[in-house]
Formats: C-alpha cells, sequence, structure tokens
C-alpha cells in the first residue's frame, strides 16, 4: 500500500502559500527582519522570521490564536489543493504544536500568580485560556473545518511536524482513516523568543546554517499542513498525488535536553530506519532536506550523522536546509520542510541553502545546494532533530512510487505501574489500586527513588513519569519509546518565567527553566533519565490524555514503528491548574464554551484532584513477558463504536465515572459488567484513564477477569480499549 | 551586540543598584548556595563543593554548558556582573574561587 501527499499548504515568512513559499525560496530570498510582533526587550537578536502578512491581532476576535490562524491558513491551501472536504471523506486530524497560544496567552499568566488577581484581569486571562493548551490549535481547527473521524495533538519539540506525519501515515496503513490533514504550527512569542535568547542559541545576524561564522538559529513562525492519503483512494476519486511517502521513524538521544550529542547517533538511526522502512538504502536517496538549524552543535553533528549514513558517497547527496530562510519554525518546522521537499520532487527542483556563504570545515563533507538547481528527485529526506534529543525524519519519493504492504502486528502488555499519593505500584499491586485510599494529594518520592543528580532538572511531570516508567518497562529496554499524555502542560513554570520576563526583562529569564516549559520536554526528561531511545513524544487530549497517549503508542507498535513504547500519563499538583484551569476546563464559575464542548462536565464533583502518573509497556505481540493482550482499541469523534460483547466476568475500569462515561457504557454490549472507576482512589485529574488502563492489563494479568475495558470520553473524543489474557507462547 | 563584548559601563551601574561587595570567603559560600540552591544540586551541600574543585567536566560538579549559562545569568541578577561569552569565560567558570575573584575584580572596578 502507497500512501500519497495530494494536497500541500504552507505560510511562512516568505509566503502566504507554499508556492508562494517555494519560489521565493528558489530565488534565495530570506524572510528575516526585526521583530514587530511585541517589543523582545534586551536580546541578543531582535532578527526573526516573522509572518508579516498575518495581522497582529490575528485570532483575538474568535479567542482562538496566532498559531490556530497559521495552522487554519495552512490547512485551507492543503484541503483546497487535495480537493477534499472532510466532512464528506474519513478524515483525520493531527497537528503537532509546541507553543500554541502562547502568544495569546503569556502576558496573562502573570496576573494570575497573584495571591489576590483583580477579578478583571483574572475574567480577562481565562477568557484566553482555552487556547493556552497544546490542544488549542487543534480543536479550533477541528471546530472549523471538521468534525474529523480522528483528531490528535502532538508534541516532540522541533521535530514535532515530521512525528506528525509519520502518525498519519500510519493511520493510513492502518487503516483508521481514509485521509489525514497533518502537520505543525507555531507563533512566535515572548516565551521562545527570550528562552532561545537566554540559551545563547540565536545568531544577531539571522541564522547561517552550515557556515564558519554561524551563531545559532532565527526563530521562525508559520505553519504546513499536508494531505495524505493511501494511493488508491487518490486516484479512485482522480485526485493527482504529488509524491509519495514511503518511510519514517523516529528515535531519541537519550543524551542532554538541551544540547545535541556530538556524534549524530541517534539522527543517523532515525534516517536509517526510515530509510529502512521504505525499503531502501541510503544511495538511492537523492536529495536531504536537513534540519541545519545553524547553531554551532547542530550543523557539525548533523554533518556526522549524514556522513555515517551515506559513507563515501556523502559529497555526491545534495543537502539544503530553509532555516536560514524561513528561520527555525519548531513544531512547524519539520512539516513546512517536508512540503517544500514534497513540491522540489514534484517540480525536480533542489531548493538552496538561504544564508550560507562561508561552508564550516565540519560541515564540509555535504554537498551543500548555494543555490536552486533542476535535477530530477526520485527520493528525498526530511529530517528534523528536537528538545530531549526526539529526533525524527521521513522518506518521500516520487507520486509513483510502490511500496509494499505491511502487517499489522497484534499488541501486548509487558508491564504497568502507577505513581499515586499512596504509593508506587507496580505489576499484580497495581490490580488493586482502586482499594486504596488517597492519604494526601501530593506523591511523596521514596529517598532514592531518583538519582538525586541525574534528576535535577526533572519537571515535576517528567519526575512522576520516570518513576512510573521504571517499573512499568523493568528491565528498562533502551530500545523502547515512550509516548506520555498530559493534558496542561507545565503552565507553572511557563507563568514563572513570564514573571521573570515582565518584572526583570529578557536577559534575567532563566536558561535553565526554558527548556523544561517546552510541552515535550517530560518525555525528553524520561527518555534522557531511563535511557530510552526509541521514539519519545507527548500528546495531549484534555482529560483523556492517558487513553489518548495508550492510543498513539498501540497505533505505533501496530504498525512496526516501534517494538516496546511505554505509554501513559502524567499529572502534577500544579497551583495554576488548581486554581485557574479546573475553573474553565471543570465545572468553576469561568466555564466556558470550548470548540467541540458539549458541556462535558470536568473532574467528578467533590474529589480532590491530586497527583500521579500511571505506564504500562507495551510491546509486539512476539515479545517474551506478556502479562495482557490487547484485543481492540477505539478511538471516536462522534458517536461511541459498538463494543464486541464481553465474556463472562469481564470488567470495564475507567479513570472518572462521569455521565458521559456512564451512559456510553449503559449503551454498550458491556452495560451489566461491574464498573471500576479510579478516581475516587487516585484523585480526579487528567491521567486516570493512564491509571485505568495500567488496572485493567493488571486485573487480566492476574486472572481476576477474562478480559477488562477501560472508556474514557471528554470534549466530545472518546477512547476504549479491550485487554485479555495473552495468547500461550509457542 | 550591545552590551554583549562590552559590559563595563553597565555593570557599574546595574552594581550600583545591587549590593556592597562581601569578602572573597563571604561570596565564594554565597555562590555555593547559589549553585545548590539554582541548579537544583539537591543530593549535595553547598560545604561539598571545594573552593578550587572543577566546576565543569568528569572529576569536578559535573556541570554542563546548560548550567553555565544559568550560572552567567545568576552572577549577573545577584552581583550586576556580566561574564564574557566565548574562550575568556572558560578560565572564569573554571572554579568558585575564580568566579569570586572574576566577581569582585569587576565590581571592585566601579
Amino acid at each position: 500500500m502507497t500512501i500519497v501527499v495530494t494536497g500541500l499548504g504552507a505560510i511562512t515568512a516568505l509566503g502566504d502559500t507554499l508556492r508562494e513559499t517555494f519560489d521565493r525560496v528558489v530565488e534565495g530570498e530570506r524572510g528575516f527582519g526585526n521583530i514587530t510582533l511585541f517589543d523582545p526587550g534586551d536580546v541578543r537578536a531582535r532578527v526573526v522570521a516573522q509572518v508579516r502578512s498575518l495581522p497582529e491581532a490575528a485570532g483575538d476576535e474568535n479567542g482562538s490564536s496566532r498559531t490556530t490562524e497559521l495552522a487554519l491558513r495552512a490547512a485551507r491551501e492543503a484541503l483546497a489543493d487535495a480537493r477534499l472536504d472532510p466532512r464528506q471523506v474519513r478524515t483525520g486530524l493531527l497537528l503537532a504544536g509546541s507553543t500554541a497560544g502562547l502568544f495569546q496567552t503569556e502576558m496573562e499568566l502573570v496576573p494570575l500568580l497573584s495571591p489576590s488577581p483583580d477579578t478583571a484581569r483574572v475574567d480577562a486571562a481565562l477568557a484566553r485560556m482555552p487556547s493556552h493548551l497544546l490542544t488549542g490549535p487543534t480543536d479550533y481547527v477541528a471546530a472549523e473545518l471538521g468534525p474529523f473521524a480522528r483528531v490528535r495533538s502532538l508534541s516532540s519539540a522541533c521535530s514535532s511536524g515530521v512525528n506528525a506525519i509519520a502518525i498519519a501515515a500510519e493511520w493510513l496503513e492502518l487503516g483508521l482513516v481514509d485521509a489525514v490533514v497533518c502537520g505543525g504550527a507555531d507563533a512566535l512569542c515572548r516565551v521562545t523568543l527570550s528562552g532561545f535568547n537566554a540559551l545563547a542559541a540565536v545568531d544577531p545576524q539571522g541564522a547561517r546554517p552550515f557556515d564558519r561564522r554561524r551563531k545559532g538559529l532565527t526563530l521562525g513562525e508559520g505553519a504546513a499542513l499536508l494531505v495524505l492519503e493511501r494511493a488508491a483512494d487518490a486516484a479512485a476519486r482522480g485526485q493527482r498525488a504529488i509524491c509519495s511517502v514511503l518511510g519514517w521513524a523516529a528515535r531519541s538521544e537519550a543524551h542532554h535536553i538541551t544540547n545535541p550529542e556530538a556524534t549524530g547517533d541517534a539522527p543517523y538511526r532515525a534516517m536509517k530506519a526510515a530509510l529502512d522502512r521504505a525499503g531502501l538504502a541510503p544511495a538511492d536517496v537523492d536529495y536531504v532536506n536537513a534540519h541545519g538549524t545553524g547553531t554551532p552543535l547542530n550543523d557539525p553533528m548533523e554533518t556526522r550523522a549524514l556522513v555515517r549514513l551515506f559513507g563515501d558517497d556523502v559529497g555526491k547527496v545534495p543537502v539544503s536546509t530553509q532555516k536560514g530562510m524561513l528561520g527555525h519554525t519548531l513544531a512547524a518546522a519539520g512539516a513546512i520542510e517536508t512540503a517544500i521537499t514534497a513540491l522540489a520532487i514534484e517540480r525536480g527542483i533542489l531548493p538552496p541553502t538561504g544564508g550560507l556563504e562561508e561552508i564550516d570545515p565540519d560541515c564540509a563533507p555535504l554537498r551543500h545546494v548555494l543555490r536552486a538547481t533542476p535535477q530530477a528527485i526520485r527520493v528525498a529526506l526530511s529530517s528534523s532533530f528536537g528538545f530531549g534529543g526526539m529526533d525524527a525524519a521521513v522518506v518521500l519519493g516520487a507520486a509513483d512510487a510502490q511500496t509494499k504492504p505491511r502487517r499489522v502486528r497484534g499488541v501486548v502488555v509487558t508491564g504497568v505501574a502507577a505513581v499515586t499519593p499512596a504509593g508506587i505500584f507496580a505489576g499484580d499491586a497495581v490490580a488493586d489500586l482502586a482499594a486504596t485510599t488517597l492519604p494526601a494529594t501530593r506523591v511523596t518520592t521514596p529517598e532514592g527513588a531518583l538519582d538525586a543528580d541525574r534528576a535535577r532538572r526533572l519537571d515535576p511531570v517528567a519526575r512522576l513519569a520516570t518513576l512510573a516508567c521504571a517499573r512499568a518497562l523493568d528491565p528498562v529496554d533502551a530500545n523502547a519509546g515512550i509516548v506520555l499524555g498530559n493534558a496542561f502542560g507545565l503552565i507553572d513554570a511557563t507563568a514563572e518565567l513570564m514573571k521573570r520576563f515582565v518584572e526583570k526583562g529578557a536577559r534575567m529569564v532563566r536558561p535553565a527553566d526554558f527548556p523544561g516549559l517546552v510541552p515535550s520536554s517530560p518525555a525528553g526528561h524520561v527518555s534522557i533519565y531511563l535511557g530510552l531511545r526509541g521514539p519519545a513524544m507527548i500528546v495531549a487530549d484534555h482529560g483523556v490524555s492517558g487513553e489518548c497517549a495508550f492510543t498513539q503508542a498501540h497505533e505505533m507498535v501496530a504498525a512496526g514503528d516501534a517494538d516496546r513504547v511505554c505509554a501513559g500519563a502524567s499529572e502534577d499538583k500544579s497551583p495554576m491548574i488548581e486554581r485557574w484551569l479546573t475553573e474553565i476546563f471543570g465545572e468553576g464559575r469561568y466555564r466556558r464554551a470550548l470548540p467541540g464542548d458539549d458541556a462535558v462536565p470536568g473532574p467528578e464533583e467533590g474529589l480532590p484532584r491530586a497527583e500521579g502518573a500511571a505506564f504500562v509497556a507495551l510491546a509486539a505481540e512476539d515479545t517474551p513477558g506478556a502479562i495482557a493482550r490487547v484485543e481492540s482499541v477505539h478511538a471516536w469523534t462522534d458517536a461511541v463504536p459498538a463494543l464486541a460483547p464481553p465474556p463472562s466476568g469481564a470488567v470495564v475500569v475507567v479513570g472518572m465515572l462521569t455521565a458521559e462515561v456512564a451512559a456510553a457504557l449503559d449503551g454498550s454490549t458491556w452495560r451489566d459488567c461491574p464498573r471500576i472507576a479510579l478516581a475516587p482512589a487516585t484523585g480526579a485529574h487528567e491521567a486516570t484513564g493512564a491509571m485505568a488502563i495500567a488496572v485493567a492489563a493488571a486485573k487480566v494479568a492476574r486472572g481476576d477477569a477474562p478480559a477488562a475495558l477501560f472508556l474514557g470520553i471528554a470534549r466530545g473524543r472518546g477512547y476504549a480499549g479491550v485487554l485479555c489474557p495473552p495468547r500461550a507462547q509457542p | 551586540m550591545a552590551g554583549l563584548g562590552k559590559p563595563r559601563l553597565s555593570v557599574v551601574i546595574r552594581y550600583l543598584a545591587v549590593s556592597t561587595p562581601p569578602n572573597q570567603a563571604e561570596l565564594r559560600a554565597q555562590l555555593k548556595s547559589l549553585l545548590v540552591s539554582e541548579l537544583n544540586l539537591a543530593g549535595r551541600s553547598p560545604e561539598d563543593i571545594g573552593d578550587d574543585m572543577l566546576l565543569f567536566g568528569e572529576g569536578g560538579v559535573g556541570l554542563d554548558s546548560l548550567d553555565a549559562l544559568q550560572i552567567a545569568m545568576l552572577v549577573e541578577e545577584k552581583f550586576g556582573v556580566r561574564i564574557p561569552e566565548g574562550d575568556e569565560a572558560r578560565p572564569i567558570f573554571r572554579s568558585v574561587s575564580t568566579l569570586g575573584t572574576f566577581i569582585e575584580r569587576e565590581t571592585s572596578a566601579k
């Protein structure tokens, strides 16, 4: 089954459409200039790649955000290009991000930190907050252009855009949807500009990738969305293919939260695995669209990875990056660059590296494209590397390329663990989690459970997740990946950064704090602490973030993109969330209508919000040590799908037994099964769904039930799955 | 870049608004406390850091380049002194005593 790109859209500093951007890239233009979107204060570089055509107030009017507006414009272009109506075709939406609505919300966070904020300020701030979450832009795009059959928000820092495309391709391979709109969007904001400034990672002259004089990146903003379909479906509706998507892979460095590992081992492994998946050799590659940020550390590291990949042929393969023209657009970068690569294939033009004049001797082994050159491209590789060492690559091919069908793999659970204020539970003990009582709302980390030195940079979400993942995986497999569900992001740390920005200026933003508040950071930290070198990413989906993470990990293992993935969710005891966000996302007086929100209740009335994390280790079906088997997984955005009838003695385990969840169960074939809800034992929070999945697996593993169903619904999006005992090992 | 290469004038102005120079022993103790609290060296106490212990690399405190950026910001915030960037910074960041000497020299140059 071949997957093809049938539509492309992008908005960048060089154009309101992808075609305009591409034409100007080919001309060698650089979209750089001093920022006018806001006053950045005393920073090393005021130069950015701002989308000048997008008004500063874009997104203000409808309560969305600048990022949402960027995403919407690119999505509309891509859908028109593909002549696709998501309401007519079973279509998925997969949007990657890192800043989400931060440009709109960042200045509002500071008053919320005050012990006695002014009521009017609070009202104004909370009115903004629905756009703040990673899910914000996705929710707005889904409401505007949907409904979509499957919706996901994800982040793996600067490799997010490539991962969105990879997961979209998985959805098509697995037959979950018939088309996917996928990509990434990020707007400029004070947090990222002052944060990269604090890290001394910006070039005052504008990014000069691979150049001897380079001093760092230039931040940009933009969005790119691609429409992917199975080739046969596109052909059946008479839609032309722009190019094919042949392979993809994600790998982690497990090294450092900001600094790339110098040998480029993980980028090499990601690119090699993407080619392997495509059934291609490095010698088949005609063009590489590099990550090429222009930071002193990235470019030589990437050169080493490419030298290792191509060996003696490295000087023959044209390489370029557009970050010296479009800036580094963070989560959008991988999508924009893949879209440019797609057009490069269609048009037979090698796009150049803008800003490169004096090639750094450390980057000299590569064949740099200094000006646009006509050349037929049959196979191209686009790669992106992110904070936390999350690296990803995608292989594109000519429109008529063919790929072999792949077998969908069964998925098993090899371990479970949960961390709650009542303690740390692993294996069989997890089965009794609902019988525990909540002694406090915070988790006490036992002395010595984490190495103090190695854990010193872990944020609260990462600490809880690390404790749970280590036990779910036990023993830790270095090739494992992690999908971490987290609904709100590290909003307290973001607010503290902004407080320093406002009160002390951009120079006094703490460099050590910035990388920790990137939404994907907790997954990066877990990967670094435990040495996990497989795919790593964050997903978010409000109160069902745990179920979403499980579903995502299940897809990755089933599609053969990871052999072992730790999946779950982690939520910390955040003052900002408890004081304010539950006011709008729960049932407080600031509750506001959100897109896709049909008055779904928040955390169960009367239950305290606590912190906690739960993870299950998933693996391919033939992996030894299975304790349970994933019989089925469902994700929906409209009606609850029909569930196969339960065997006698089966149980239902849910995170929060909301009225909506109860109604879904009452309407299903599982209506008469005993129901176990975790929130009364673990406290109410957005990771309770992950607790339910861990308990369901543990109950099946211990022989308490022949099958267990988990089910969660929040804001119109639902997830369910059935766990059964593993098949006897041959 | 304004300020990065020639910090002297701003140092003087900032310094006047910050604090009086503590003596070297006090300064070192203050720096050690700052390192432990601000870099979250939870497993250690300020006394565990020797005056001449290497801050970076193996066999010393084991800090990295992200910590260096954090220390530079802290020194600017607490003492009103900007640590130069690049190769010039290396000998300053060597240990608590080299940092202390640099801060004292810069603050007394007012």
